[in-house]
């Protein structure tokens, strides 16, 4: 027995019963239209967000240019500031590399008793590196910030490194009042080596050469005091200075 | 061609017809809008450089009569000029205070030791655009008022205890000094305090010609534009200053 198909051709298998007559070709259109809505959507946005941005970035521009304009308006006032800090640095890296003389001889003539007369004192800030001077003494362990200020830029007529030296000459009542001043010596504050040179009865010595001889029965004596280098500038700054910022006159006050 | 073939047929066109229009139309302009959020960010940067850079210059403009002071006061310490006779003003006055009679005044380095230590002394003082100008002054006097009379050259320019720098003088720099007895005779047996002679090699520090003592400006408003640069630029050596002063 043949089979029938008793389904309408137009109705068979493949075909939805939504589709209706147009095949589905409705239903994709409409998609095709949502799809585009959304793109026109979504393309609208990205256009708007395009022109918010651009507005925003000329505004910042435009801002960003008149802040330029007034500040160089004012470039005179802000160069002349910087000079004002480069003098101020620039002076007070010389202040700061500076040997306290004054202290080192107020440390000297609280260290010599009345047993011992300085007939002659040369002081002087020795380039960084082993001492120069034939009547300083070289320091037993040169300072290690010696030879790095060496190697490194100098700020100052005494650059970080440089080491002063003394060189003492004078009388004693007696040698153990020239043992009794080495000792004293190296109490000052700063030094780094005591060094005697000699120390002779009769000779006149030194104390001949600059000033008169001593007596007979006085030896005479040179010696050596060797302070330790001088800082860098910064170091020195940063133990002195608290951090205040200013220049002050003291009209009036010279001397 | 049956009814399923049509339709797949249609979602693939209608699909490939939406992606078409995204990836030609929508991505781009989004693409587009990402890359202007860079621009503003630059720009926003820009803004903040120029701002801060304002507020600079105007905090600079509030505080120029303060610096302008200031720059003057350091020209006390280290003046446009060689100001010889300021300098021999400040020296007698301060050895006059401390009972010291300030005996000579000779430029230059006098002795070798001083020479060779203001060569590094020369090389500093172009570093800091600064010339030196190097003295041999000669005072004499008691040790205490020797002593205090360094001192007193110290405090010319030095700092306050607030860690400020205080001016009243010419900065020197004090290199060597040599004490010596004035009047000869046998160590050890003269009485009293004994007047000793002082011999001081210092350096004094003058600006550079290049350089006004405040770069042309005015106690009003800067005249021009000092670069700080222009202060680092090599200063030449300063023609020897020649004053003599004879007590």
């Amino acid at each position: 027995m043949r089979a029938v198909n008793l389904i309408p051709t137009e109705q068979r298998g493949g075909q939805h019963v939504g589709a209706g007559r147009s095949g589905g070709a409705a239903y994709a259109f409409l998609a095709l239209l949502a799809g585009i809505a959304l793109l026109a959507v979504l393309y609208g946005k990205a256009h708007r967000d395009i022109s918010g941005r651009e507005a925003k970035a000329a505004t910042l521009t435009a801002e960003a240019q008149r802040a330029q304009s007034e500040a160089s308006a004012l470039a005179p006032y802000t160069s002349f500031a910087a000079l004002r800090v480069q003098r101020e640095q620039a002076v007070e890296t010389l202040v700061d590399s500076r040997f306290d003389w004054a202290h080192a001889f107020h440390e000297l003539g609280r260290v010599l008793t009345a047993q011992t007369a300085v007939s002659s004192l040369t002081g002087q800030i020795a380039p960084a590196g082993p001492a120069t001077s034939a009547a300083a003494p070289t320091p037993a362990s040169p300072s290690p910030t010696a030879a790095a200020a060496a190697a490194s830029s100098v700020s100052s007529a005494t650059p970080p490194g440089s080491v002063p030296v003394f060189t003492l000459s004078g009388c004693a009542k007696s040698q153990r009042a020239v043992a009794q001043m080495l000792v004293r010596l190296r109490l000052m504050d700063g030094v780094s080596a005591v060094a005697l040179q000699s120390s002779s009865k009769g000779a006149g010595g030194s104390g001949a050469s600059s000033g008169g001889a001593c007596p007979a029965s006085f030896p005479s004596f040179t010696v050596g005091v060797t302070y330790a280098a001088l800082p860098s500038a910064a170091a020195a700054a940063a133990a002195t200075k608290p951090g205040a910022e200013n220049v002050s006159s003291a009209g009036g006050k010279a001397g | 061609m049956t009814g399923r073939d049509r339709m797949v047929l249609i979602v693939v066109v209608v699909l490939v017809l939406l992606g078409a229009g995204w990836l030609l139309v929508v991505s781009p302009e989004r693409h587009k809008a990402n890359g202007l959020n860079s621009k503003v960010s630059g720009a926003q940067s820009q803004l903040s450089t120029a701002q801060a850079a304002l507020a600079s210059a105007q905090a600079a403009k509030a505080q120029y009569p303060k610096a302008y002071a200031s720059v003057v006061t350091l020209g006390k310490a280290v003046p446009a000029e060689q100001e010889v006779p300021s300098l021999i003003y400040q020296l007698e006055q301060a050895s006059n205070s401390r009972s010291v009679d300030f005996n000579s005044i000779v430029s230059g380095g006098g002795s070798a030791t001083a020479s060779s230590s203001t060569s590094g002394a020369a090389a500093s003082a172009k570093l800091a655009g600064f010339t030196q100008m190097p003295f041999t002054f000669v005072f004499s006097g008691g040790f205490f008022s020797l002593e205090h009379l360094f001192g007193g050259l110290t405090k010319f320019t030095a700092h306050t205890t607030s860690g400020g720098l205080e001016v009243s003088g010419r900065l020197l720099t004090i290199q060597s000094v040599k004490l010596a007895p004035e009047n000869a005779g046998p160590a050890g047996t003269v009485k009293g305090p004994q007047r000793l002679s002082g011999t001081i090699t210092a350096t004094a520090y003058v600006l550079p010609p290049s350089q006004g003592l405040t770069g042309g400006a005015s106690e009003s408003a800067p005249g021009g534009s000092p670069s700080p640069a222009a202060a680092q630029s090599p200063s030449s050596p300063t023609a020897p200053a020649i004053a003599k002063v004879t007590p």
